[in-house]
Formats: structure tokens, sequence, C-alpha cells
């Protein structure tokens, strides 16, 4: 992508959206099937291979990848299931450490080389998630309060003054049932997006300047791109971490909210 | 919020219940009483309810999420 932007021209030029992520069918002729969409099946083959391989058959002493994956497991456990679901965790781990470790598979593909594609810069797939997460909200929550009750716990909070309801109930619907699922899903769409076009930047001015175009002033500058690309590499896998951790923890919230009406 | 619920395991959760639920109550509040003041704007011809209805929702927002996390 970024090798054809520099032969066009002889000026230097950001990468744009489009070459970033308007990405050509692998196969010409099967349209559907873009890099993002072979990375989604590899990542999610690769956690089936990761989960079966540690926990198919456990041993009491670990081996290597049994106990690499039980600090995941424990991680996930300790921080995302138990703080919001309480004595339900065990039962919801197998969804919320399927959904984290699919989450950070696709967000670390965007520095792994070779692949250096974010899966979840494409907003269909964090939509689809997050849209699972809400539709499972809704029927556990109509599941577990009643299909009137649900509603009713979730727009009435108890102890407000009776007229207040009326004023109040709106923004609650809005909040709980529609900002929501839609947060859910853009909060881990949009960092990985802005990830991705901050470290295309920053390579592609290390690589113009350094590479292409090698001027005595235009060295410093490319010298400065190759560090803000190795610097923002390391915050990159920072924020992909901590953006499938996040993703999970709202599954995680929105779940036990359902199970259990408070306030 | 009965006695039950209040265990410590449950103060993580309360906390980040809170800090998610707020920016999205202030979202809401500003979009429901914003829009309503717009939609009354446009057919009253006038510009003044917009702006008067996303401060309503905002301390409309504000005032509930008051009322169910300061306890």
């Amino acid at each position: 992508m970024s090798a054809l932007t520099v032969l066009a021209s002889d000026e230097f030029g950001a990468p744009t959206p489009d070459e970033l992520f308007n990405l050509p069918p692998i196969i010409p002729g099967v349209d559907w099937f873009t890099k993002p969409v072979l990375l989604a099946m590899l990542s999610a083959i690769l956690v089936i291979g990761l989960c079966w391989g540690a926990f198919a058959n456990p041993k009491i002493v670990p081996g290597r990848l049994q106990n690499v994956m039980e600090y995941g497991y424990m991680f996930v456990r300790d921080q995302v299931a138990r703080p919001f679901l309480g004595k339900d965790a065990d039962r919801w781990m197998g969804l919320l450490l399927t959904l984290f470790f699919l989450v950070f598979i696709w967000n670390i593909m965007g520095v792994i080389p070779i692949a250096q594609f974010p899966v979840a810069s494409h907003i269909a797939f964090p939509a689809v998630l997050a849209g699972s997460i809400y539709v499972l909200k809704v029927y556990l929550g109509m599941k577990h309060q009643g299909p009137v009750g649900y509603f009713k716990n979730l727009m009435f909070p108890p102890g407000l003054p009776k007229p207040i309801y009326l004023l109040l109930s709106p923004i609650e619907f809005l909040s709980n049932l529609i900002i929501a699922p839609f947060t859910h899903a853009v909060r881990l769409f949009a960092n990985m997006f802005a990830g991705h076009m901050l470290l295309a930047f920053f390579s592609m001015v290390g690589f113009w300047f350094l590479f292409e175009k090698l001027t005595p002033l235009g060295a410093g500058v490319g010298v400065i791109g190759v560090v803000m690309t190795i610097v923002f590499t390391a915050f990159e896998m920072f924020i992909q971490f901590l953006q499938a951790f996040l993703f999970a923890m709202l599954a995680s919230m929105y779940i036990g909210g359902s199970l259990h009406p408070d306030h | 919020m009965s006695e039950q619920e209040r265990r410590p395991e449950n103060d993580g959760r309360d906390f980040a219940d809170a800090m998610w639920s707020i920016p999205s109550y202030l979202l809401a509040g500003m979009a429901v009483y914003g829009g309503i003041g717009w939609l009354l704007d446009r057919w009253l011809g006038m510009s003044a309810f917009f702006p008067i209805g996303i401060i309503l929702g905002l301390v409309l927002a504000g005032y509930l999420a008051y009322r169910k996390f300061s306890r």
C-alpha cells in the first residue's frame, strides 16, 4: 500500500484511511475475503488452538502453554468476571475468556509483522461482538427479572420521587439500551483505527525521509519518525491489551447487571 | 440497596459501574432534552430551546447519577 503512494508522487503524503483500511480482496473475485477477514479467522483458530492445547488435558504440574494460559484465565477471572458477576463468575468464564483472548489477538495483529492489521479497526467486527453481548444482556435481563420487570428496573431506579421518573426514564432508556451497545463497539473500533493510523504515519515518515528521499535536512525528521514508530508500537501494544480488557469487562458488567438488578 | 449486597467484593463493581454509567447518562441527558428542545425550536421557529434543553438534560442526568451512585 505505502509503496504505491511513494512511487506515485514526489512529495511526502501521509497515508490516507482509504489506503490503509480499504483493502482489496485476497482472491480476485471473492469480494468478502479480505485481509481483516483472514486475520479474524486465523485469530479464532488460534484462540481455539491455544485453549485446546492448554486446557483439554490439564496437568497438575502445568506445562509451559498451560502455565501461560492459566495466567490469562486467572487474570480474566479475578479482574473481569468476579468483580461483576460474584458467585456466577465461573459459569460465564467460557464466554468472557474467549471474548478477551479473541479481542486481544485481533488487536495484537496490528503490531505482528506481516499481519500488521488490527482486525477491530473495521467496525463490523466489534459491532458483531457488541451486538451479541447486547442481545445476551437483554435476554438475560428478561429471563431473570421478567420481561416487564427488566425494563421496569432499568428505567425506574428505586428511591426517586415519583414525578421525577417522567423526566429521568428517557435518560435511563437511551443510556442503557441505545448508547451502551454503541459505545461498547465504538470504543474498541476507534482505538484500533486511530492506533493503526498513527503507526502507519510514523513508519511512513521514517521510510520516506530515510530511504526514499534521503536529504541532510530530512534525515533528522526520518530518525524522529523511526523513534516515534518504536515508541508508539510499545504504547499501541499497551492500548491493545487495555481495550481487550475493557471490552471483556464491559461485557461482564452488562451480564452482571442483567443477572442481579441493583440500585 | 440491601445489606446483603453491600459486601466489600461489590465495591469494585459499584465504582466501575458509576465510572462507566455517568458519561453515558450525561450524553443521554443531553441527547434526550437537547433533542426535545431542537424539535421545539423547529416547530416554533425559535432558537432558545435547544441550549436550554441541553443544560436541562445535563442537570437531570447529573441528578440521576447523584441519586444512583452517591450512597
